[in-house]
Parts: structure tokens; C-alpha cells; sequence
């Protein structure tokens, strides 16, 4: 484990192009997830993905593995997404922090598989889908970071430059409106 | 006295959750869930919504990854290529740094004795040799900046939004 770490921080720190590929392949679902679930947009999650990659090879050398290397990647794309916000200010910075601005966002409906037994499952998703897009941006984003990303309160509090005390209050109050949210759809 | 049980019953489910709770508490609602149907109710929706959002998939986009690792190699290689350029310069800025340092006292006697023969107020002279000292950062600033216009042109035709 400690030597996967030491290769990725050596990778990283020389451009590897082979460490990067794996890199991508390994974190494409996870890195793409968070990423629509912060900006709220497809187009845009794929765009900031590639951007994130060129950053990381370009910064890799910063990463020293006293991290996970999920949370500093998260970091990464996160930063760019508020830069470019600023840059844009078409959406205001606060939507990441203030949940009173979050902004719903949207899912292609592209599902490949249909089978009958699917069938449930996919209406089930459908209901958690719309539930998330009521949800303000910096509730989505942590329990996406808590409850999938499975992250530590402390990891998720560095990936936001928040304080912890922040981060359990967004986990409380995202998860309350998450189950209320579901509690209605499903009467 | 009984609201309060429930509403200590439902922050315990929310924080077993978020940050954990101990093994007393956990007894506690333990207990308190066997015989409170109303709170059993709330700890079933917490656990069906979080099953719910664990369970969510999102579609990727197609190629996603194999598009990325094509322009971060193209990318990877711009930087290597840019590499040795770079090099050179720190290195030129560094040896003039040294050499400067080195030829200090004589740089400023000489142009004490330039001044004092042409003439000009000390303040000048003084400037001058201010300038002569800073011209490897003044040099390298510039490659800087230049290099950064470069960057930001490029992300303007072809970078994020």
C-alpha cells in the first residue's frame, strides 16, 4: 500500500503519462460524479474532468501522499470550478457555500440497460435524481463526499477549506432535506 | 419529557450517521427504537435514503477517459519539450546571480567614477547600479509574463468554458 503511494507520488512528480492513464481509468466515475454534482451540468462536468487531469499532471509534484489522492483531486477540481465561477460570476461563488443559492442540475437520461427487473430500481433513481436536484449545491456535495465517497469529516472539511463544524452541519441538514424530500415523493 | 426522547432519538440517528455515536448511546437508541414506532419509522428513512443515494448511478460520457488521456498526453508532452527552455533560463538566471554577487564592489566602483566624471548626482549613478542588479530578475520576469500570455491565449481558444 505504502509503495503504491510512493510509485503514484514518483508518477505524478515525473509526468508519467502511463501513471496518469491509470489515473483517469481508476478515478473517471468518481471524479465525473462529483463533478456533476457541483457544477450541475453534463457539458460542463466534462469539461472541467479534462481540465482537472491537465492540472493534475501539471501540479502533480505537489502531491506528497499524506492525503488520500481522491481528496486532493477533489480539491483540484473543486478549485477550478470556483475559479472559473468567479471568472464567470454568472453564478454567484456563495452557491457553493450558501445553500439558500444552490442550483438544481440536470442528468442525461441515457440509460443503456433496460431490463424488466431493472425497471423498479431505475424509478427509484429517478425519485432520488429529482430529490437531489432540490438540493442546494453544498448539501449535494457532501453527502456525495460522506455517504459515496465514504470520506472521513476531516478529508471532506480540506476538500472545502471549511471548518469541520461546518461540514456536520451542511451532513445534518442535507440529510434531513434529503429524507424529507423522499419521505414526500414516496406519499 | 417524552419530545425530548424522540428528539434526542432522531439526532442520534442523523449522527450515527454523520460523525458516529458511542457504544452507550447506541444502546440507547437501540432501546429507544424497539419501543418507539415513530422514531423506528425516522431511522428506516434515514437508512432508505442514504441506501437510495449510495445506490444512484450516472451515466458517463462516452470516451470520456480515453479523450482525456489523449489530451493530457498531448499536453505532457508540451510541457516535456518546454522543459530543457526552462532549464536554460534558470541557469543563466542563477550564474548571473553568482556573478553579480562576485562583481559587486567593482561594478559599483565603477560607476561611482562613470558618475562622478559625467557629472551626475549620486541618486543616478545609485539607480543605475539598483538596475544592473536586478536585470537577471527583470530578464527572467519577463520570460515569465511572456510565457503566461502564451498560457492564457492557448486557454482561450481551447480550454474550459
Amino acid at each position: 500500500m505504502a509503495n503504491d503511494k510512493k510509485i503514484l507520488v514518483e508518477g505524478l512528480r515525473r509526468r508519467d503519462p502511463d501513471v496518469l492513464d491509470r489515473l483517469i481509468e481508476q478515478y473517471q466515475y468518481r471524479l465525473f460524479r462529483y463533478l456533476l454534482y457541483i457544477t450541475g451540468n453534463h457539458e460542463r462536468a466534462e469539461d472541467f474532468f479534462q481540465e482537472t487531469w491537465i492540472r493534475v499532471l501539471k501540479r502533480g509534484h505537489q502531491y506528497d501522499g499524506k492525503f488520500k489522492f481522491e481528496a486532493w483531486l477533489f480539491t483540484i477540481a473543486r478549485n477550478l470550478v470556483i475559479d472559473w465561477q468567479r471568472q464567470k460570476k454568472a453564478v454567484s461563488l456563495d452557491s457553493m457555500t450558501d445553500p439558500e443559492e444552490g442550483k438544481g442540475f440536470e442528468i442525461a437520461d441515457e440509460k443503456a440497460e433496460s431490463p424488466l427487473h431493472l425497471f423498479l430500481q431505475a424509478e427509484s433513481q429517478e425519485r432520488v435524481q429529482a430529490s437531489l436536484e432540490q438540493l442546494p449545491v453544498a448539501y449535494r456535495e457532501v453527502l456525495l463526499l460522506r455517504f459515496q465517497e465514504e470520506m472521513q469529516l476531516d478529508e471532506i472539511a480540506k476538500i472545502q477549506a471549511t471548518p469541520i463544524s461546518t461540514v456536520k452541519s451542511r451532513l445534518y441538514r442535507g440529510l434531513d432535506a434529503l429524507k424529507g424530500l423522499l419521505a414526500g415523493g414516496a406519499a | 419529557m417524552i419530545n425530548e426522547l424522540h428528539a434526542r432519538a432522531e439526532g442520534l440517528i442523523a449522527k450515527e450517521r454523520v460523525e458516529g455515536i458511542s457504544a452507550a448511546e447506541q444502546d440507547w437508541l437501540g432501546q429507544h427504537l424497539r419501543e418507539c414506532a415513530q422514531c423506528a419509522e425516522s431511522a428506516n428513512a434515514t437508512q432508505l435514503a442514504l441506501r437510495s443515494l449510495r445506490a444512484l448511478s450516472i451515466p458517463l460520457p462516452r470516451e470520456l477517459a480515453a479523450r482525456t488521456q489523449f489530451r493530457v498526453r498531448l499536453r505532457a508532452q508540451e510541457l516535456q519539450a518546454r522543459e530543457p527552455r526552462w532549464r536554460l533560463v534558470w541557469a543563466m538566471c542563477g550564474a548571473s546571480w553568482v556573478a553579480g554577487a562576485a562583481t559587486a564592489p567593482y561594478v559599483w566602483r565603477g560607476l561611482e567614477w562613470i558618475g562622478h566624471r559625467a557629472g551626475l548626482p549620486d541618486l543616478v549613478w545609485k539607480m543605475g547600479f539598483g538596475v544592473w542588479w536586478a536585470l537577471p530578475a527583470i530578464v527572467a520576469a519577463g520570460i515569465l509574463l511572456m510565457e503566461g500570455g502564451e498560457r492564457s491565449a492557448r486557454r482561450g481558444v481551447g480550454g474550459t468554458a
